[in-house]
């Protein structure tokens, strides 16, 4: 029973040659309009909006060299290698080498570092224009020469905090920390063999790893990206054009014939669900087979790309469902017209299918990846930036609990008895 | 066998059926006459259990229908007012749907399909999509998906509104032939005299939510005993000698239309020679005055004093 519901819808749709060409063309048109028509723009850095770090120093770089250097005076070892010492400390000095490694010029440009006083760090944190809050905690620079000089254990950790809502912007931030750990490790190691860094160019293996923070954020190229945004975009209106043509059902008085059949509404409700769902599952596969042939946009882990696109086609079943039940609750079809013309539009903005958005601001991100086509896009978005399934499991997650909703608010609304 | 006992719907600002009580036999054809807005359509869902009804109940074999209908719908074929169709699907498409919604499959199907688009006339063009079917055309799948489960009763609210003469022939034929072939039960909506007149043993009339009458054609014709119905006929009128039948007391009713005009006086009258005069002397020449049978048409205009068809 359920699949001749299934099997009629889907007869219906393929009839209608405006609404398949609107429906798989469309989303394949724009994605070659906007991929390069944007691609300069995407690519020239200039989208990567200004993330704000603020710096607190608990600790006072230069009296802990000081420290750190007359402690090693007064014991008793030889004046050159105290000599030697000295040098390597002045050089290493780790809290300007993170000052220095944020105004780089490619670092900069993403990044302005702001000092914050200690007793502002409270306000710091609360504060979302940050991305991230570093803390240098007293006697950092004390223990980190011991740590890397003398190799004392008793290192002392600076202190991160990651803003959760700018996720992009703590993940950049938590890289350009990383590269700043290996430089300094790679200066020690320098140091302590009497090479001048500014000679090895140490300075200039900076470029390379900002440079590396960049290319991890190219890595998803504008096809790709526009791939994905137009893709969850336009499966949405698969949930119209199945809402539509179940509601056309009842205007046409169909339903009653099927209701007079002594069939279920549950059958027909389920019938529809799984017709938006294997549909929306056909129109994904479609754009991204056609992005993979196209342009390359191929998936590191299918076994993840496919998770999500069931996911999300789950859940454009359940937005199907939803719009067939509310229709025929109201008894109009304005409400579908309605999420077709302004919520679809609306949700592809919030999620991201057009610019990334959620990037300008923290509220926006969370409210994008609020909508299935938002977190949706931000789990293919990680996958093709070579994330693990565990990284997006929280957006798959959401997407399942977002079908689930829309089918039970469709099953509660859905009429009970009566027809006309 | 099929009862509707004082049922009554009420939508939100019109009593749409008052307190209607019907009974339908197994075996014969009853029409359910009345104009538009009479509420015909919503006592048939109701019947049929499309709509629940607002008071009342629906009886099948004696058992009320409100709560279970499933054994009324299983022996029920409906062909509602509307195209109840797929439009984008061709006429074999939509015969195939339906009848596998109704549990029909395989050669069982194949040749059930086969049967009713040859009674429908529709064979030949089955494999087109119903969209580009002429009205007549969808009226007959109309009535063909209903006929596919083999229904005992066939409800069929207004089956030839807006189609051809010839269509619509062929669907009265093709309905008393069903009836007197399988023995179907149909009730047959319509506000048209004609049809009910033609097909139906049994006659009930709806007005404004009301059932004003019932009975057999006759009985029903019957009203009409005390009165006469005089057809006169011309091949244009002048206003004086309407204007001077209007002045008559005695006629009760009075219809005018292009080349006749029916006035309704009591039987023991003899209006020939009055309505004679009256055409001599308003320089009218008459073609012929008869006294017509009743027809429905005059027990509706009658019963309400409004013609049928307003
Ligand atoms: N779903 C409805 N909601 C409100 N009013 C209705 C509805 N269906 C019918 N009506 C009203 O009930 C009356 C009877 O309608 P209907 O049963 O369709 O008459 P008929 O079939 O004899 O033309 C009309 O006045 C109509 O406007
Ligand atoms: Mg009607």
């Amino acid at each position: 029973m359920i699949l001749q519901i299934v099997k009629k819808q889907a007869l219906i749709l393929l009839r209608n040659r405006m609404e398949l060409l609107l429906l798989f063309g469309l989303p394949i048109i724009l994605i070659t309009i906007l991929s390069s028509a944007l691609s300069t723009w995407m690519e020239s850095g200039e989208i990567e909006i200004n993330l704000k770090v603020a710096l607190i120093e608990q600790n006072n770089e230069e009296d802990e060299i000081n420290q750190f250097i007359s402690e090693f005076e007064n014991s008793g070892i030889p004046p050159e290698a105290v000599e030697k010492m000295k040098e390597t400390a002045s050089v290493i000095a780790p809290v300007t080498l993170i000052k220095d490694a944020f105004r780089s010029a490619e670092v900069n440009e993403m990044v302005e570092l702001v000092r914050i006083d200690p007793s502002e760090k409270e306000a710091a944190l609360d504060d979302d224009s940050y991305s991230a809050v570093i803390e240098i905690p007293e006697n950092f620079t004390y223990d980190t020469l011991k740590s890397v000089m003398l190799n004392e254990q008793n290192k002392a950790e600076m202190k991160i905090y990651q803003n959760e809502e700018q996720e992009i912007g703590a993940n950049i931030i938590n890289q350009l920390l990383s590269v700043i750990q290996e430089q300094l490790t790679f200066g020690t190691f320098l140091a302590e063999n009497g090479i001048d860094p500014n000679v090895t160019g140490v300075e200039d293996s900076e470029m390379p790893g900002a440079a590396a923070i960049v290319d991890t954020k190219e890595s998803v190229s504008s096809k790709g990206y526009y791939t994905i945004g137009m893709a969850v975009m336009n499966v949405l209106f698969m949930a119209t054009a199945i809402g539509s043509i179940s509601f056309k059902e009842k205007t046409s008085h169909v339903f009653d014939r099927i209701v007079l059949a002594n069939m279920s509404r549950w059958i027909y409700f389920i019938g529809v669900l799984l017709t938006g769902m294997l549909f929306a599952l056909v129109q994904l596969m479609i754009v991204f087979g056609f992005a993979w042939i196209a342009f390359d946009v191929d998936w590191p882990s299918v076994g993840s790309f496919i998770l999500v696109t069931l996911a999300i086609s789950l859940a454009v079943g359940g937005l199907a469902v939803l719009l067939t039940a509310l229709s025929y609750r109201v008894n109009s079809e304005m409400i579908i017209s309605f999420f077709s013309s302004i919520i679809v539009t609306f949700m592809a903005v919030l999620g991201g299918s057009f610019f990334p958005i959620g990037e300008s601001s923290s509220v926006i991100a969370f409210l994008g990846n609020l909508t299935p086509n938002g977190a949706g896009m931000s789990a293919y978005l990680a996958l093709l930036r070579g994330d693990g399934l565990l990284d997006i499991s929280q957006y798959i997650i959401y997407i399942f609990l977002f079908a689930l909703v829309a089918i039970i608010i469709g099953e509660l609304s859905f009429p009970k008895k009566g027809v006309s | 066998m099929l009862e509707l006992m004082d049922l009554t719907k009420t939508f939100k600002h019109t009593e749409a059926v008052k307190n209607v009580n019907m009974f339908i036999e197994k075996g014969e054809i009853v029409g359910l006459l009345g104009p538009n807005g009479a509420g015909k359509s919503t006592a048939i869902s109701m019947l049929s259990s499309l709509v629940e009804p607002t008071s009342g109940d629906v009886r099948f074999r004696n058992k009320s229908m409100i709560k279970n209908p499933q054994s009324l719908r299983e022996v029920l074929g409906l062909v509602p007012q509307e195209i109840a169709l797929y439009e984008d699907l061709t006429a074999l498409e939509n015969l195939k749907f339906f009848g596998r919604i109704y549990g029909l499959k395989g050669q069982q199907l194949q040749n059930k399909i086969e049967e009713v688009l040859d009674q429908i006339g529709l064979y030949e063009r089955r494999k087109e999509v119903v969209k580009t079917f002429s009205g007549g055309m969808k009226r007959r799948l109309n009535i063909g998906v209903a006929m596919l489960h083999n229904p005992e009763i066939m409800i069929m609210d207004e089956p030839t509104v807006g189609i051809d003469p010839q269509s619509r022939n062929y669907i009265l034929e093709t309905v008393k032939r069903l009836n007197e072939e399988k023995q179907m039960t149909v009730i047959y909506t319509s506000h048209y005299m004609e049809e009910v007149e033609f097909l139906c043993d049994r006659i009930y009339i709806m007005d404004k939510g009301n059932l004003i009458a019932s009975g057999t054609k006759d009985e029903i014709k019957q009203i009409l005993s005390s009165e006469n119905s005089i057809s006169i006929k011309a091949d244009r009128w002048n206003d004086e000698f309407i204007k001077r039948l209007q002045d008559i007391p005695t006629i009760q009713r009075m219809k005018v239309e292009e080349k006749e005009i029916t006035i309704v006086v009591p039987k023991d009258l003899n209006m020939f020679a009055a309505v004679a005069k009256i055409a001599d002397e308003s320089k009218l020449e008459l073609r012929s005055i008869d006294i017509k049978a009743p027809t429905l048409e005059d027990v509706f205009l009658h019963l309400t004093g409004r013609a049928l068809r307003d």
